[in-house]
Formats: C-alpha cells, sequence, structure tokens
C-alpha cells in the first residue's frame, strides 16, 4: 500500500529539509514529520497541514545548524575535528620555508589589522562609549532638538523645571553649565579654572558619594544660601596636599569666596571632565518663558523598568503642554531622550555618523584590499602545490579537510599578524589618548578612555579570521576545485592550472594601482617627515603670549544672559585697563592684542581691483594698532595703523598687507591705494578695503620655517580689544634679568589686580608656542610612512610572486628550450619580453589614472612638484617588476632538461 | 565511564522514554513531556537531545518497521540504558539532598 500523492507533504519544504539536515538524522525527522503532517492533514485540512509543515521545517532547519554550529565549535574546542595541531605547526613551518612572502605578508596584515582595530577601538570608546557609573547606561540627556536649524536648543531653564516638577519616567533629574572663573591663589595670582555649576541632583544621578564632607544638596541651590564647593579628588591633591582638615577651608573663585564643603573620590569628573562643582542657582523670577534664559544641560536617570522611548514619550507629553499658547518655533522643537554621552559627541570631536560609516568603510576596505594582495600571494604558491593536493585528496581527504587546513596555515600568519597589530594599537591608543589631552585643552570627558578592550580583541580575531578567509579559503576553493582531476594528470610537472589571461590582467591591475596611488602617498609622506624632521624654534625669546577672557559673573549667574551688552562693554574696559596698566609695567616693552600669532591666521580668498581678476588665497590676521611695533616689522610703503583709524567701522577700516600679498595677489606693481574684498559667497558683493600700508614679510625670527608659514601672503585687520572675541595677548619684554617664565606669575598677579574676572590661559613663550603649532604631523608622518612602505613592499612583493608563478608555468617549456641548446640569454630575453610588455601596459593605465586623478583634483593632490614623481614611480616599479621576474627565470634556467621533460 | 551530569530538559527526555517504554520515539517523547507538564516543546530540540543523549549512552536506539504513512519510513523507537537510568537516578537524589530540611519559610517571597 502506498499514500495517495496528496497525502505527501509539500515536496518542496521536503527537499530543503532533506538537503540540510545531518544525515545521521534525516530519515527519521523526515517519517516522523510525515507522520504528523498525515495526522494534521485528516483532523484539521490541507491548508492549515502544509502551513504547520513548513513552519515545523524552517525551524528545525534553524534549530539544526545552530546545533551544527556548537558542534563544530566545540569539537574545534576539544581538538577533535579537522584542523589539529599538525595543521598549525605545518602552517607554521611553511611560514618559516618562505620567509620573504610570510614577512611582507604577514607586515601588511598586520597595519591594516592594526588600522582596523584603532578605528574600531577609537569608534567605540569615543563615540559609543560605556559610561563608568553604577548604571551608566541608564543615565541620559534630556535634550529640545531644532529639526529647521539641525541643531540642540540649549535654552532649556523653563523646561528644565517642568521637566524636574513633572517626569515620572526619569528620575534624578538635574542639569549643569560649564562656566569658567579665575582661581585666585593666596599671593593673588588668578588661573582660570572650569567649573561645573550643577544641581545637587548631579550627584544623586551619577550614584557617587562624596570621600570627604557632603555633596552639594538642593539647599545650596537657594538664593542667599551661602557660598559652597566641592572639589575633586586631583584638586585635593595638587593644590592642598591631601589635607585631611579641607573641609571649611576657603576658596576664592572669581569675585566670590567659597568654603569646600565635599570632596570627591579619585576619577570622579561627572558631568564631563570637571574638578569644581557649585550649585546652580535659579531665580524664579528669571525663568519666564521656554527658549530664554541660559545654556543649560539637562540629564537624569531612568527610572526601573522604563525604556528610553517610553521616557521619550512621556517627555515629548509635557514638553508640548508648556508650549501651548507660545511661540510656534517653540512648538516645532523635539524633545528627545538620549544616551547620556551622544549629546556631547555631536560635532564636537567626531563627525556625523555618515562620515563615521564611511570611515568605518574605507578602513575595512583597506584590510580587504590588503588581504586579496596577499591571497594572491598565496595563490600563486597554494596552486603549485596543487599536486600535493591531489595527493592527499586521492589518499581520502574530502575537500573541506583540506580547504581547512589552507585556512588553518593563513591563519597561523594572519592571526600572528593581528596581534602585532593589537600590539601597535595598544601603544597608539595611549598615544591618541595623550594626545587627546592636548587636544581638548585636557578636558577630557570622564568616559573617554581609549584602550584595548575585550571588544577590540574580539574584533581583531574576527578580522584575522576574515584576513585567513580572503588569504586562505579563497585560493584553496580554487585549488581543490573542478580542475583539481586534471592535476591529477600532471602529478610530476608542477601547477597546470591555465591562467595566463588571469594572470596578465592581476600583475596588470598591481602595476596600475600602485603607479596611481605611490605619487601622492610619496609625495604626502615625504612632506611631514620633513616637516617633522626639522624642529623649528621661534628665536625672539622676549616674548610671551597667553589667551583671555572676560567671563560676565553676575549673580545668580543663572540670569545672566549670554549676550549681554552691557556685559560686553565691562568686558572692554576690563582690556583696556589691562593694557594701560601693562603699559607702565617697567619690564614692558610693547603688548598688543590680537585674533592670533603673527604665523596664524584665517584664509580666505580675496579679488581685487582693477587689472587682476583671477581670487587668490591669503591668510589674514586681526591686529590692533601696536602689532607692527611690537615684532618690529619695517613699513616697507605707506603707513601703519593709526589711532584714528579706530572709529571708523570694522569695514570701513583700511588694511596692511604683506609684501608677498603684493606680488601673489595683486600681481605686483604700486600697492598703497588700491583695494581688495573678500570673494562673496551670496549675490551681494562685499565691501571694498583700501590699502594704506605694506610691511615685510615676518616673522623673519622663525627658523626652519614650515611650508604654511612661508607662504606669505597676508592681509592684516585693524581690531581693537573688545571687538575680539577670543584673543592672543602678546607681550615683548625689555630683557634686563626679566625671561618670559619669570615674568608670568607677575602677568597673573596684574591681571588679577585688574578684575578677577579677567582669565589668562595657554601662557606660554613664543618659542613654545611655534614648535607646538608645527610639530602635529609627526605622528601622522610615521603612520604615511608606514602605509606607504606597506604599499611599495606589496606591489614590489605581488609582482614577485606573479611573475615566479608565470616563470613556473613555463618552467618546462624553458627546459626544453634549454635542452633543445637555446642560449640562456635569449630565454631570458624571451620570458622578460612578456613581463615587461605586462609592466609597461600597467604602468601606462597607472599614468593616465594618476593624471586624471590630478586633474580632478584640480592640481590639489600632486600640487604640480609632485608630478616630478611620477616618472621616478615607474622606474622604480620597473626595476621591481624587473628583478621580480629575473630569480624565478634564473631558477627555471637551473631546471635541469631530464626533469623539466620527464613528465612527457 | 566518567560521572556525567544531565541538565533539566535531558532529564525530562530520559524520563519520558522510561514512562514510554517500547512506544518510546520522538513524536511521542514530545507528547509525554508536553501532557505531563503542560509545557509547549520544540520538536526540533528533542530531536537534538536524544542524538545528544544516545551519543553520551544513555539512551540506544533501534528501527522498526517501515511504516506507508510515514512515506515508507521507519520510526527510530529509543530505550534507556542503564547508564541513563543512574543518571536520572544521580540527578534525583542530588536534588532531594539540596530539598532536605529546607524550611518552606524560606521560599516565601515579600
Amino acid at each position: 500500500m502506498s499514500a495517495a500523492p496528496t497525502r505527501t507533504p509539500p515536496r518542496v519544504a521536503r527537499a530543503l529539509l532533506r538537503s540540510l539536515l545531518p544525515g545521521d538524522v534525516r530519515d527519521d525527522v523526515d517519517g516522523d514529520l510525515h507522520e504528523l503532517y498525515a495526522k494534521r492533514r485528516a483532523e484539521r485540512g490541507a491548508a492549515v497541514a502544509v502551513a504547520w509543515y513548513w513552519l515545523v521545517i524552517l525551524s528545525f532547519i534553524m534549530r539544526f545548524t545552530f546545533d551544527r554550529l556548537a558542534r563544530a565549535l566545540r569539537s574545534l574546542a576539544a581538538g577533535e575535528a579537522a584542523p589539529s595541531v599538525l595543521d598549525i605547526k605545518l602552517g607554521a613551518r611553511i611560514l618559516a620555508k618562505s620567509p620573504g612572502l610570510s614577512l611582507v605578508g604577514g607586515l601588511g596584515i598586520a597595519v591594516a589589522v592594526a588600522l582596523a582595530a584603532a578605528g574600531y577601538a577609537v569608534v567605540n570608546s569615543y563615540f559609543y562609549p560605556d559610561v563608568p557609573l553604577n548604571q551608566g547606561d541608564r543615565l541620559v540627556a534630556l535634550t529640545k532638538f531644532d529639526n529647521q536649524a539641525r541643531r540642540e536648543e540649549e535654552r532649556l531653564l523653563y523646561d528644565f523645571l517642568a521637566w524636574r516638577r513633572e517626569l515620572r519616567t526619569i528620575t534624578d533629574v538635574g542639569a549643569f553649565r560649564t562656566i569658567r572663573r579665575n582661581l585666585v591663589s593666596e599671593s593673588g595670582q588668578g588661573e582660570p579654572i572650569a567649573l561645573a555649576e550643577m544641581t545637587a541632583s548631579g550627584f544623586q544621578a551619577a550614584r557617587v558619594p562624596p570621600l570627604r564632607g557632603r555633596a552639594l544638596i538642593d539647599a545650596d541651590e537657594r538664593p542667599g544660601a551661602p557660598a559652597v564647593v566641592v572639589i575633586g579628588y586631583d584638586v585635593w591633591q595638587s593644590r592642598f596636599a591631601r589635607d585631611p582638615s579641607i573641609i571649611g577651608r576657603d576658596l576664592r573663585i572669581g569675585r566670590e569666596t567659597h568654603t569646600i564643603v565635599g570632596v570627591m573620590p579619585e576619577g570622579f569628573a561627572f558631568p564631563i571632565s570637571h574638578q569644581y562643582w557649585v550649585p546652580l542657582r535659579i531665580d524664579p523670577r528669571a525663568v519666564v518663558a521656554p527658549g530664554t534664559g541660559p545654556s543649560l544641560n539637562v540629564f537624569g536617570r531612568l527610572a526601573a523598568g522604563v525604556t528610553r522611548e517610553s521616557a521619550e514619550a512621556e517627555l515629548r507629553v509635557v514638553t508640548r503642554r508648556l508650549t501651548i499658547g507660545g511661540a510656534p518655533e517653540l512648538a516645532a522643537l523635539q524633545a528627545r531622550v538620549l544616551p547620556y554621552t551622544e549629546v556631547f559627541m555631536h560635532g564636537e570631536v567626531g563627525g556625523s555618523n555618515e562620515t563615521m560609516a564611511t570611515l568605518r568603510f574605507l578602513v575595512a576596505l583597506f584590510l580587504v584590499v590588503v588581504a586579496m594582495n596577499v591571497a594572491v600571494l598565496v595563490y600563486a604558491r597554494t596552486v603549485m602545490r596543487t599536486g600535493e593536493i591531489a595527493v592527499r585528496t586521492a589518499l581520502g581527504a574530502t575537500r573541506t579537510r583540506i580547504v581547512a587546513q589552507l585556512f588553518v596555515e593563513a591563519f597561523v600568519l594572519s592571526g600572528l599578524s593581528a596581534l602585532v597589530g593589537l600590539g601597535v594599537v595598544a601603544v597608539g591608543l595611549r598615544m591618541f589618548d595623550a594626545a587627546l589631552v592636548g587636544i581638548l585643552d585636557g578636558e577630557v570627558p570622564f568616559w573617554m578612555h581609549a584602550g584595548v578592550s575585550f571588544g577590540t580583541v574580539i574584533y581583531t580575531l574576527a578580522l584575522a579570521v576574515l584576513a585567513a578567509l580572503i588569504v586562505g579559503v579563497i585560493p584553496a576553493l580554487r585549488a581543490t576545485g573542478a580542475k583539481l582531476r586534471g592535476a591529477m594528470g600532471s602529478l610530476g610537472s608542477g601547477a597546470k592550472a591555465q591562467l595566463g589571461a588571469t594572470w596578465t590582467v592581476l600583475i596588470v591591475a598591481q602595476v596600475a594601482i600602485t603607479v596611481a596611488v605611490l605619487p601622492p602617498a610619496l609625495l604626502k609622506g615625504w612632506e611631514m617627515v620633513q616637516e617633522a624632521s626639522r624642529p623649528a624654534s621661534f628665536t625672539a625669546g622676549e616674548y610671551l603670549a597667553t589667551r583671555f577672557v572676560v567671563e560676565s559673573g553676575a549673580e545668580p549667574a543663572a540670569i545672566a544672559s549670554e549676550n549681554d551688552a552691557a556685559a560686553a562693554d565691562t568686558a572692554r574696559a576690563i582690556m583696556h585697563r589691562l593694557i594701560a596698566r601693562l603699559a607702565v609695567e617697567p619690564g614692558v616693552a610693547a603688548a598688543s592684542i590680537t585674533t592670533g600669532a603673527p604665523w596664524e591666521g584665517i584664509g580666505a580668498t580675496l579679488e581685487a581691483d582693477g587689472r587682476v581678476t583671477e581670487a587668490k588665497r591669503a591668510v589674514i590676521l586681526n591686529v590692533d594698532t601696536s602689532f607692527f611695533r611690537l615684532f618690529g616689522a619695517r613699513m616697507l610703503a605707506g603707513r601703519a595703523f593709526t589711532a584714528s583709524d579706530v572709529p571708523l567701522r570694522y569695514v570701513d577700516r583700511p588694511v596692511i598687507v604683506s609684501r608677498s600679498f603684493v606680488t601673489e595677489v595683486l600681481g605686483g606693481g604700486q600697492a598703497v591705494g588700491r583695494r581688495v574684498r573678500y570673494q562673496s559667497l551670496g549675490k551681494d558683493p562685499r565691501p571694498w578695503l583700501t590699502i594704506v600700508g605694506i610691511v615685510e614679510d615676518f616673522p623673519t625670527a622663525i627658523r626652519n620655517a614650515s611650508e604654511s608659514t612661508k607662504r606669505g601672503a597676508r592681509m592684516y585687520q585693524l581690531a581693537m580689544p573688545g571687538e575680539l572675541r577670543d584673543a592672543l595677548l602678546t607681550i615683548r619684554l625689555r630683557g634686563g634679568g626679566q625671561t618670559p617664565e619669570t615674568f608670568m606669575p607677575a602677568l597673573r598677579r596684574i591681571a588679577t589686580s585688574v578684575d578677577p574676572m579677567l582669565q589668562l590661559s595657554h601662557m606660554s613663550t613664543y618659542d613654545a608656542m611655534y614648535r607646538d603649532y608645527t610639530k602635529g604631523g609627526t605622528q601622522l608622518a610615521l603612520v604615511a610612512a608606514l602605509v606607504t612602505a606597506v604599499v611599495i613592499l606589496l606591489s614590489g612583493a605581488g609582482i614577485h610572486a606573479l611573475m615566479s608563478f608565470a616563470v613556473n608555468q613555463r618552467r618546462r617549456e624553458i627546459g626544453i628550450r634549454a635542452a633543445l641548446g637555446a642560449p640562456a640569454s635569449r630565454i631570458l630575453k624571451s620570458v622578460l619580453t612578456r613581463a615587461t610588455r605586462q609592466l609597461a601596459l600597467g604602468l601606462g593605465i597607472g599614468l593616465v589614472v594618476t593624471v586624471a586623478i590630478n586633474r580632478v583634483s584640480g592640481g590639489a593632490m600632486m600640487s604640480g612638484t609632485g608630478l616630478l614623481l611620477v616618472p621616478v614611480t615607474v622606474a622604480l616599479m620597473l626595476v621591481v617588476g624587473l628583478l621580480a621576474a629575473t630569480g624565478p627565470v634564473r631558477r627555471g634556467l637551473r631546471v635541469q632538461p631530464t626533469e623539466a621533460l620527464r613528465a612527457e | 565511564m566518567t560521572h556525567q551530569g544531565i541538565g533539566e530538559f535531558e532529564q525530562m527526555v530520559l524520563l519520558a522514554v522510561a514512562h514510554l517504554r517500547d512506544e518510546a520515539y520522538a513524536i511521542t517523547v514530545v507528547d509525554e513531556i508536553a501532557r505531563r507538564t503542560g509545557r509547549s516543546v520544540g520538536r526540533a530540540a528533542v530531536y537534538i537531545t536524544l542524538r545528544r543523549l544516545e551519543e553520551k549512552g544513555f539512551l540506544s536506539s533501534w528501527l522498526g518497521e517501515p511504516i506507508p504513512e510515514r512515506g515508507g519510513k521507519a520510526r527510530r523507537y529509543v530505550k534507556l540504558e542503564a547508564a541513563g537510568a543512574r543518571a536520572l537516578r544521580d540527578a534525583r537524589s542530588a536534588a532531594e539532598r539540596m530539598w532536605r530540611g529546607l524550611d518552606p519559610a524560606s521560599l516565601r517571597t515579600r
């Protein structure tokens, strides 16, 4: 008896099941499900039974696939499955047998893995960090996003009070802002510090108790409460020598004296990188409407069991209620609940998510390209082992077993390289961390600590596996493929794979890519190495400079508006008092306030009046009337700025240009009296500026100036103290025992005596400042040099491998020709002619690509002189290619004719 | 043989096989567990577990007669082996030792 055809389960599903289940259970499962299907069909009908059958089949396939994976992993761990210790030994032996290949391939993989892993580690620890606080992942930032302006609304005071009152899904709602004040020492020296003006709830949200004394409490926030401050461990240690009786001591901050009430434990820097905390005092009278008041950051903790999404839903309801009847643009703001760190990262250190994704993609692509390159090297070798593989197959090795063995061989290489790469990353991340302290001015957020995390190790391991898959498995699959049987017939004669066209394409592509990539890489690398190897200095030692800021300090701080005109007037008055005070200081020869040092400035495109029509780039610096006198810069024509220029509007004031500006932007000739203007980006032209003077190219005191400093097309615009938001004060000392170093404390005292709100930061000598300015490229130069070296090595090795392989293919032909009496030189020539032809084709294509890229980039890629490097690269590649071909050919010539002909 | 512990699900499968005696094969094992515990059981999980228990020597299996309703396939019956019975007894006595002397009040939660 047989079942009617309609009673059988769906055929496709059944075939799927049979093809994907392990052999030992296939029949049992098939039979059982058949039985159940028949039963179900009889009880519930065909449609239900078919649907059920499909679902069950899919669940079986999934379960058994997982089971298979788990078994494979278990057996790998137990060392009983395919790859064995012997395979690893074999892999190591093969590495040792061809040290050149191993070294070059290994180096390539190591560099690629290092770059990829560093990218991963940086992205994760800096942009998607774990917040190192008790349940730090529950900490959130509350924001309002302006979808039209694409930015966060920061004036959140009104919303904050409502959020704190009403939210149920978020607890410990708090707010802070960073303010800068002078910490005034007992000797009267002011030193700017960053303070967190924070609600007491911040300490509850962070869940960190104080080490000594107490944290801030709600009562501290009330207007009129005594001024208190909580300090960090680092400050307690460095400034107070771990004084056990620190609680109750006074600290002069700005114009106020605060009592120290607590010390926070080591490592605590919540909300960002703070070491001083003062209460955020809010005057309820000042809180009138949403979108007013100072900038604030609002944070809180998700209540137990609440997700970010549900908290956001409640936040939106509460926020919408606040804006009813208000301005429509306020209602357009979108309230959001973000992971705590995210709000600080946007546009600060990192880029947008798209940029990060692109970066990750490029890094991964680089690894794939390098691995492919190494794969080509390995493939050439694997194909030459076709005979060995065929024998093993004949002796009963399965294809899986052979592929696994070749994978392990490749993994020995990629794993070792990855380990080296990881070491490089560990060192590099430490350097990056240190560099970050400089970049962020010592204010590194407390959650930012790069290091080789468990995640990074896993990622590196995955990269090593990926590299081994590309390097080992792809060649192995190709080598063990359909052609294998053919190889059995020609065991003695080496590889027989017919790959002529493929190899030609590979060689040509390899050479072309190298020629296209190498010149710009070499050029950039060389430029960086040059700059880094020339220690620059500013020889005039008597200059010192400091950044300075006047911050408005009205109390309670929360009601002071950021753009208060009165505050700006106060700031201007304070700066004038400082300049006046310095003028009577005996040690000071001159002082000047500018936007930057003479070698700094902002690039801009300018148009000249009259015959020159092409717009040119120049560097713009805002200076005051004493600037040229301060540096002793000679006026070559016209006049310097005078006090009579000051009352004019900023855009109507005359400008002074450098001599290089005259030749580069104006095309030479008489310059005084001519006019220039900024290139307009919109429709309306910008106002003309009249040139009243020409100054020599300076500063001349710089030794070994960098390229960018030397390009001297500069334009100076007159700006007065108070008009500049963030300004640099430069002072020249008279000498006579007074050095910049000894004058620094005196300068701090003078500034504090003028006004405690006047903050001086980044005080240093000009020499140190200039060295800082130029040294940035060193690490980058190292990386560029490393990458360039890898490119050269890999392409040289790639050509060598391909040539070896191509010559090996022709070993028999070479042997026969030698046996027939052909002179070695003739054979050499015939082989090299082919190699040269391939090289030439590659060089040609590469050249076309290089020139095209340079054209498209508007010549920026090689900046003119770099094109000279192209013939150098071509020559280099020719030499590398021909050298690479010569070795294999000479080996071919040594082949005994009898050996070559044995297979015939 | 070294002592091997068994998991909760393995225990249930072994007990179902013991209950079913000569009628134990994958389908009846699934039904037996579902009937006695009231839990729904993943069918694929039972096959995987049966295979594993057989590899451990806790069960043995043999094929019955080919059956037309099964597309001509035979049923694979399973039976408890001595090692399986011992593992079950061990698991039970271990659990009983853990329960012994436990104050019922200790299990009350607020």
